[in-house]
């Protein structure tokens, strides 16, 4: 059709630009699709914040801050600081683990590394609910692990090993470590080995080589895969809400339980603002301190 | 050379405590699973398949699955079908508007799932839509955008635009050389991505559990209400079921794709 159409249309009526019209026709479903799924959404969320809080679990359109002000209280801001802390031991734990695992995988052969990838990408898609459901069980004064730790003498006596602190950190570190390890698998892979293997000759051993050669060399991936980290677990909710006790609640759990529970959706939307916030800041305070560390990057 | 060795005994030593620790809580559902008795120990004193009898005989827990299933393919489809002219416009025509959707997708990805299940449940109230499975089907579609957006502008970058000048030159238009060229290049990337969009769809639970509540039972949403009421043998059964299909899917897409060049592997890999 266009063929047909072109040379008849060529002088007079123009159209300003094929490629416009083609692009115009290809973005308008999805653009139809973000606007009305995502950012009317994200407007009603930022709008309910401000809302007027009813009686019953209802509300009305209004611009207060009364809800913003109930942020300021010491408990919500100790949930707050506590899920920023635990998100960050998180990053720093599996980084550290993910870091020689996706080193190594990279350097594996063909069979081995699919392997792994597969592995990695069928544990990675395992629901949370089901992840933390092993882990109850794993952790259960009957499971597994109990046993083990008695048999070899490390337990004196059987019994659960949650809820507390360590649960809800190994399985968050648990959650996070396929992603972070396959987040950091390109920039392994692209790695260059004569580096590493020039430091080998000069007689560095090859823990020495691999943390003072390889290391600085994907400091940046690094970084950017404990940020990753601090992003997936900052809202954490079912993990502690399961394995943790009440002192170790995060945001996650106040805003669910706000939306669910008791249904004040007003202060949950203000949390859930209030935490994306905080979590934007964190970003682009890590983005000033690296951009000012290494001006050359 | 002693050095050498010393070095790889460590590398295996750390890499299969790694695989213990990514198998072991694994491992110990499956082993539950196959328990004679109803109490949650491991390793099970005494195998049966009973439970494995009881789930697959439980209306409940097949309408479960019936319903995963059934938000999960669509919520595949969707995304896709969504991400594509996304992706393609990126690509081909280097389009800003078409990065931005492709923005705004990711960005929607990074958010914690508690403050998107908020907002979608916060939209679905105003819209007057409430418990309904096109909730979940459509909320996991905008969610998951990202992932396929992501994954089909590695397989567009993969195609040789030296190809398609050459199929130009042999006097093909942007159609032909859409078909020739771009539409068997992209099949493998397409189909992973519907692969992907649809494993971690299956195992969304916040959002599904939010925007429809208890009246759309997804197969995660049930082991989430189980696990706050009590244990019962037949949750390891549907963990079990997750665990094998989301193991056959990444098998399956490792056959189709070239896996570690899917996972951004850039260099050539000796087999």
């Amino acid at each position: 059709m266009t063929d047909l159409a072109a040379p008849l249309k060529a002088d007079d009526t123009e159209p300003r630009n094929p490629d416009q019209m083609v692009l115009a026709g290809l973005l308008s479903l999805p653009t139809l699709f973000l606007v009305i799924l995502c950012l009317v959404p994200l407007f009603l969320l930022v709008q309910l914040s401000f809302a007027h809080r009813e009686d019953g679990g209802l509300w009305r359109a209004g611009l207060e801050l009364t809800q913003y002000r109930q942020l300021l209280n010491p408990q919500f801001l100790r949930v707050a600081l506590f899920s920023f802390t635990l998100a960050l031991t998180t990053a720093l734990i599996s980084v550290i683990l993910a870091f020689p695992v996706a080193y190594f995988i990279s350097r594996m052969k063909r069979r081995a590394q699919i392997t792994w990838l597969v592995g990695l990408l069928s544990t990675l898609s395992l629901s949370e609910v089901l992840i933390v459901f092993s882990f109850q069980v794993l952790l259960s004064g009957s499971g597994g692990l109990v046993k083990v730790l008695v048999a070899l003498g490390v337990m004196e006596s059987a019994h659960s090993l949650y809820p507390n602190f360590a649960a809800v950190m190994v399985c968050l570190v648990y959650l996070v470590l396929p992603y972070i390890i396959l987040f950091l698998y390109p920039a392994m892979s692209q790695l260059d080995d004569d580096m590493p293997a020039a430091a080998a000759t000069m007689g560095a051993s090859p823990l020495r080589a691999f943390l003072t050669v390889v290391a600085p060399m994907v400091k940046g991936p690094l970084l950017s895969a404990g940020l990753l980290v601090v992003i997936f677990t900052v809202g954490s909710y079912l993990t502690p809400l399961v394995l943790g006790r009440p002192q170790q609640w995060t945001v996650g759990i106040l805003i669910s339980n706000g939306a669910m529970t008791t249904g004040n959706l007003p202060l949950a939307a203000a949390q859930a603002v209030a935490l994306v916030s905080l979590m934007v800041g964190l970003l682009g305070l890590v983005r000033l301190l690296t951009k000012a560390g290494s001006p050359a990057s | 050379m002693n050095d050498g060795l010393i070095s790889t005994v460590l590398r295996r030593g750390f890499l299969s405590l790694v695989a213990l620790f990514i198998a072991a809580p694994l491992v110990v559902v499956i082993g539950v699973s196959f328990n004679q008795t109803r109490r949650m120990s491991f390793p099970p004193t005494e195998l049966s398949l009973k439970w494995y009898k009881a789930f697959f005989t439980d209306a409940g827990w097949m309408k479960s699955l019936e319903t995963s299933l059934t938000i999960s393919l669509l919520a595949a489809l969707i995304a896709v079908t969504i991400a594509l002219p996304i992706a393609y416009a990126v690509w081909r025509y280097n389009s800003k508007a078409a990065k931005g959707l492709a923005g705004v997708g990711s960005g929607l990805f990074l958010l914690p799932g508690v403050v998107t299940a908020l907002m979608f449940s916060a939209f679905w109230g105003m819209v007057g839509h409430v418990g309904r499975i096109e909730n979940v089907i459509l909320s996991h579609s905008v969610i998951l955008l990202g992932v396929p957006v992501a994954m089909l502008s590695v397989g567009f970058q993969s195609i040789e635009k030296a190809l398609i000048e050459a199929a130009h030159t042999m006097g093909a238009g942007d159609a032909e050389a859409f078909r020739m060229v771009v539409r068997p290049a992209m099949t493998p990337y397409i189909l992973c991505a519907l692969v992907y969009v649809f494993v971690l769809s299956l195992n969304e639970y916040l959002i599904a559990y939010m925007v429809a509540g208890f009246s759309v039972q997804t197969l995660p949403i049930r082991v989430f209400t189980a696990l706050r009421s009590g244990y019962e043998p037949t949750m390891c059964v549907g963990a079990v079921i997750f665990i094998l299909l989301g193991f056959a899917a990444f098998s399956l897409l490792a056959a189709i794709g070239d896996l570690p060049k899917l996972m951004g592997r850039n260099r050539p890999l000796e087999a």
